[in-house]
């Protein structure tokens, strides 16, 4: 029997637009197992990254209970969320968003820093899964001198060097071109299977798709369809 | 990667702006060290001139009442010898080094035999005299060898035609009111340094005073010199006490009260340097709150990325406060580097001036005021402190989805 990682349920999220209201979410209803592989897909303005958000816990829902690894989140306070964040959640975003100042080795510490961890440790771990990520040599380069495929690699490494229970790549293949693509999903299928981390993306893309086991639709802020 | 060295990277991200900073820093911080440390020159030169140029010792000690009643009723407030013994007594107790010496100050008229103008002369033994002087030995001293003779100003010597080896007489009246005059001879001519008094001050010595006075030794008051200037308020605190357990209804003041001049010129700079100050307080403040308010702003989805990946509030605040502190530091560091480089010049330049109120030209020399410039150099750090912290807390408290979404 697996465990469940997240369990959504009747989650509402609006949010207020000049004298109106968007619906962003409408009554959705999730489970995603632990290990699992899951990608949310659906046109602009569906609610994907919103969902995205909750199950990152950058945000709360309106309506609706979210339990993240057994426990209800709602009545966190936002250092409970924030240091959740740093142990259990990995993140990869469509724009990279490595910090300029820092070299890649320092954007793959950073999340181990913010724990507290000591820099020699903090440091040989990063370097283990920047070789990981094939980008070993390329450890004392700052963002600006890597190519967009690095620098989305190196942001996978930051995003499981803390050694989370889940991954969230909201559009990770949007700014890359097909090869990029195609090795940034390889990558991450290859991570999935060898860490047994929970991945869920967000795409538009159906090259990831073909990939993913699982597939959410997103329409209006609805889940459409379930494919497994 | 430390706050720190992240803090000094963020910096460089955007030199020209955090230079731009960093130079009104250094440069107000230099404002306000040279200024302070000119202002500290110029006390120390108007504390020697109160103490040994005027006299003025570092406390005096006359009966009370002395100041506001002592012309009209002098016989009442002239200390005796008797209580000037056990003043002296009181004083070597507990301050073996010190020295004490009797005054009498006289007003009246000197003459040349031919025309007569106002004197105020300040009767002090030679051998005090000396003493009072201290390392300032300037001109305008008194000899034990002669008994009649009087250092007069430069300016009431020209008024007379007198030059020095020229014999004058001096018309008083006596603590009983009546006239007695005496002949003296100029032994010396000096500068006050003091336009309001150039014309009219004499030092002459202190037995000759008491003699046409017709008062043998009194005096109105007793001036003591301390072994260290720093010792004037503890020394205040304790003689005061000791006065008044041996029955002796005197009071005490200090040099700095004494000095009219010394309160009038150092309340006016006080004054100009709490003006300066909050000019460049305002332009730091303005400068670092838009530095960071800026930096903010532009890193705002730096900031949503960091909190995504679990950096708390607190350590964004931390960040930001970490840079303003950096800032203000480098800017004082360099502000300081600017102001020995700009004291270097100043002081060898030998530039002079003449004060107010003075009669000869002083150099100007900077100085540096070591409390002045801790304290600027804090009050600098709480206010970049406070100019970081505000954009900070509110671009922590931001939304990690907005912030995220800034363009």
């Amino acid at each position: 029997m697996t465990t469940a990682l997240f369990k959504l349920s009747n989650i509402h999220r609006h949010f207020p637009l000049g004298e109106t209201t968007v619906q962003a979410l409408r009554g959705v209803d999730l489970t995603v197992a632990k290990g699992e592989s899951l990608a949310i897909w659906g046109p602009s303005g569906s609610g994907k990254s919103t969902l995205l958000n909750l199950l990152g816990l950058i945000d709360k829902p309106d309506e609706g209970t979210l339990h993240f690894d057994g426990e209800d989140v709602h009545s966190h306070s936002d250092d409970a969320l924030t240091d959740c964040r740093n142990r259990k959640i990995g993140f990869v975003f469509q724009n990279f968003n490595l910090v300029p100042v820092l070299t890649a080795l320092e954007n793959v510490m950073l999340p181990l820093q913010i724990q507290g961890l000591k820099a020699d440790a903090a440091r040989q771990r990063a370097e283990g899964w920047l070789a990981r990520v094939g980008l070993a040599r390329f450890a004392r380069q700052r963002p600006d001198k890597l190519s967009g495929g690095q620098r989305q690699r190196v942001a996978i490494a930051r995003a499981l060097v803390t050694r989370p229970e889940l991954v969230l790549a909201d559009e990770p293949t949007a700014n890359l071109d097909s090869e990029n693509s195609r090795d940034l999903i390889e990558l991450l299928q290859k991570l999935n299977a060898e860490t047994g981390v929970t991945c869920v993306f967000s795409t538009h893309d159906p090259r990831l798709l073909e990939h993913v086991p699982r597939h959410v639709q997103l329409v209006d802020g609805r889940i459409l369809e379930e494919k497994s | 990667m430390r706050t720190f060295q992240l803090g000094i990277r963020n910096l460089r991200r955007n030199a020209r702006r955090s230079l731009t900073t960093l130079l009104s820093i250094a440069f107000g911080f230099a404002a306000v060290a040279l200024f302070s440390g000119y202002t500290k020159e110029v006390y120390q030169g108007l504390t020697q001139q109160a103490v040994h140029g005027e006299l003025i010792g570092h406390l005096t000690v006359a009966k009370r009442g002395m100041k506001l009643e002592g012309h009209l009723h002098p016989e009442r407030y002239l200390l005796g010898p008797e209580e000037i013994r056990r003043i002296e007594g009181i004083v070597y107790q507990q301050y073996p080094q010190a020295r004490i010496a009797p005054r009498l100050d006289l007003a009246g008229l000197a003459s040349n035999g031919h025309v007569s103008t106002i004197f105020l002369a300040d009767g002090v033994a030679p051998e005090d005299m000396k003493a009072l002087r201290g390392p300032r030995q300037a001109t305008g001293a008194l000899s034990e060898g002669a008994p009649q003779g009087i250092a007069m100003a430069r300016g009431l010597a020209a008024l007379l035609g007198l030059k020095d080896g020229d014999d004058a007489s001096v018309l008083v009246s006596t603590l009983h009111g009546q006239a007695n005059a005496a002949d003296a001879t100029v032994i010396n001519t000096y500068g006050t340094g003091n336009a309001g008094l150039e014309d009219k001050a004499v030092f002459m010595p202190l037995a000759m005073a008491q003699s046409l006075y017709d008062a043998p030794d009194r005096a109105d008051r007793l001036t003591i010199l301390l072994p260290d200037i720093a010792l004037t308020e503890g020394a205040r605190a304790r003689l005061a006490p000791a006065f008044a357990a041996a029955g002796l209804d005197v009071e005490i003041s200090t040099w700095q009260e004494l000095s009219v001049f010394y309160r009038q010129v150092k309340g006016m700079f006080d004054m100009i340097f709490s003006f300066i100050l909050a000019i460049v307080l305002t332009i730091v403040v303005m400068s670092v709150t838009n530095a960071m308010g800026m930096s903010v702003v532009e890193r705002t989805r730096e900031i949503g990325t960091l909190r995504a990946i679990g950096l708390r509030r607190s350590g964004v605040v931390r960040l930001f406060v970490t840079e303003a502190l950096l800032l203000v530091g480098l800017g004082c560091a360099a502000g300081l580097a600017l102001t020995l480089l700009a004291r270097a010049g100043v002081n060898a330049a030998g530039l002079s001036y003449t004060p107010p109120n003075s009669t000869s030209r002083v150099l100007l020399l900077v100085g540096l005021d070591g409390g002045k410039l801790i304290f600027t150099a804090a009050v600098l750090g709480l206010l970049g402190l406070a100019a970081a912290i505000f954009p900070a807390r509110r671009a922590a408290r931001q939304p990690v989805t907005e912030s995220l979404a800034h363009v």
